[in-house]
């Protein structure tokens, strides 16, 4: 970690401190340096941008909620990926409940980029990049889509946030062992499906 | 080695965990085995695809939203904490005030079963007990007009609307700040 790193670190210990006293101001500090990886956490696990944008909401607000119980030791980070986490596999649970319990034929996942196209944390050169780069979005959302709740958040947290086994399994409440066979389960199936949408010319358009 | 295993391998591999001797090994599997050859291609492709993906970047007004929700949360939080701490008094003061009368009334409730087995003389002693309860009505009604209960009520009224004032000041205060 280097020096600026040192820095925000204790910046960081300082606005937690001030946020578990009541410090509003210090916790928004908190929102504003961690509202993308948490937005894209959720956006990645929900599939539309106004349920992220309601889920991230939700996801401060239990944290700060129980900023009391918050051990120091751990990365804030971790911690706060963990209550989205979870807050996104129990509403996807819901979400299944409800539609197993209307009985309705949802074979097909929704348009993930419906109620407006998603902001990308890139710089695009051209118009035509950021056409290829949402058609990619949206063929990343359709693929994360078909999975299940816990092995979505395994593959976001793999390849979004860079963790490791052993990081993924502390934040799912999961065996570093279930983790891996998760993720390769999950990749072998989404492997397939791409393959597939690749042959019958479904990926990108020409 | 069987294509399963082959799979298995591959995926570590694309994480970066197999060995260089294992990574020869699955090396020579591909180059022998069609399907896994196309396997390993479709994995890289997946890889590729979601390695290269950024983050999706939140909407600016987003940490507005969950500041917004915080306040009104904690505002909701202290309406309750007042309003249970407004009734605790007022029964607590309710219940200092009326003392005497309940005492009173405690003691009636303990003689009742001697004047009903009585006999005759219940009657009697029943009036007795209806002009002690119409006293203790008197009492209970002297205690509300009492300048002392009138004094605390209107302290207790001065007091919810100060922290109610309080209150607006410092959520008018968080938001120009």
């Amino acid at each position: 970690m280097g020096p600026g790193g040192v820095i925000r670190v204790i910046t960081e210990t300082e606005w937690i401190q001030q946020a578990r006293s009541g410090d509003h101001v210090a916790f928004g500090r908190l929102v504003q340096a961690y509202q993308t990886p948490v937005y894209n956490l959720t956006y990645r696990m929900l599939g539309n941008a106004a349920e992220a944008e309601e889920a991230a909401q939700e996801a401060f607000l239990r944290a700060y909620t129980h900023l009391r119980s918050y051990d120091p030791q751990r990365p804030f980070r971790s911690w706060l990926m963990a209550i989205a986490s979870h807050y996104c596999i129990d509403q996807l649970r819901r979400r299944r409940l409800t539609w197993l319990s209307f009985e309705d034929e949802i074979a097909v996942p929704e348009n993930p980029v419906e109620g407006g196209l998603v902001q990308l944390a890139s710089d695009l050169p051209n118009p035509e990049s950021v056409v290829t780069q949402q058609e990619r979005a949206v063929q990343i959302q359709t693929l994360l889509s078909t999975l299940s709740p816990v092995d979505r958040a395994a593959v976001t947290l793999l390849y979004w946030y860079d963790y490791s086994y052993e990081e993924i399994a502390e934040t799912l409440d999961l065996t570093v062992s279930a983790v891996k066979s998760r993720l390769y389960r999950a990749r072998r199936d989404l492997a397939k499906l791409l393959e597939e949408d690749g042959e019958n010319g479904l990926q990108t358009s020409d | 080695m069987d294509c399963k295993q082959a799979t298995e391998m591959m995926v570590a591999r694309l994480d970066g965990h197999l060995d260089d001797g294992s990574t020869v090994l699955l090396e020579a599997h591909i180059g022998a085995c069609c399907s896994c050859q196309a396997e390993w291609r479709s994995l890289q492709r997946l890889d590729d695809l979601l390695t290269t993906a950024p983050m999706v970047r939140s909407p600016v007004r987003l940490r507005v939203q969950v500041m917004t929700r915080l306040q009104r949360r904690e505002q909701a939080r202290r309406a309750i904490v007042g309003s249970t701490t407004l009734a605790l008094g007022t029964i607590t003061l309710m219940l200092l005030l009326l003392a005497p009368v309940l005492l009173d009334l405690l003691r009636m409730v303990g003689i009742a079963p001697t004047l009903l087995s009585a006999g005759p003389e219940t009657v009697v002693q029943l009036l007795a007990l209806m002009r002690t309860m119409g006293r203790a009505l008197l009492v209970l009604l002297e205690t509300f007009v009492t300048p002392l209960a009138a004094l605390s009520l209107c302290s207790l009224a001065l007091a919810l609307a100060l922290s109610r004032l309080w209150t607006g000041a410092v959520s008018r205060l968080r938001t120009e700040s």
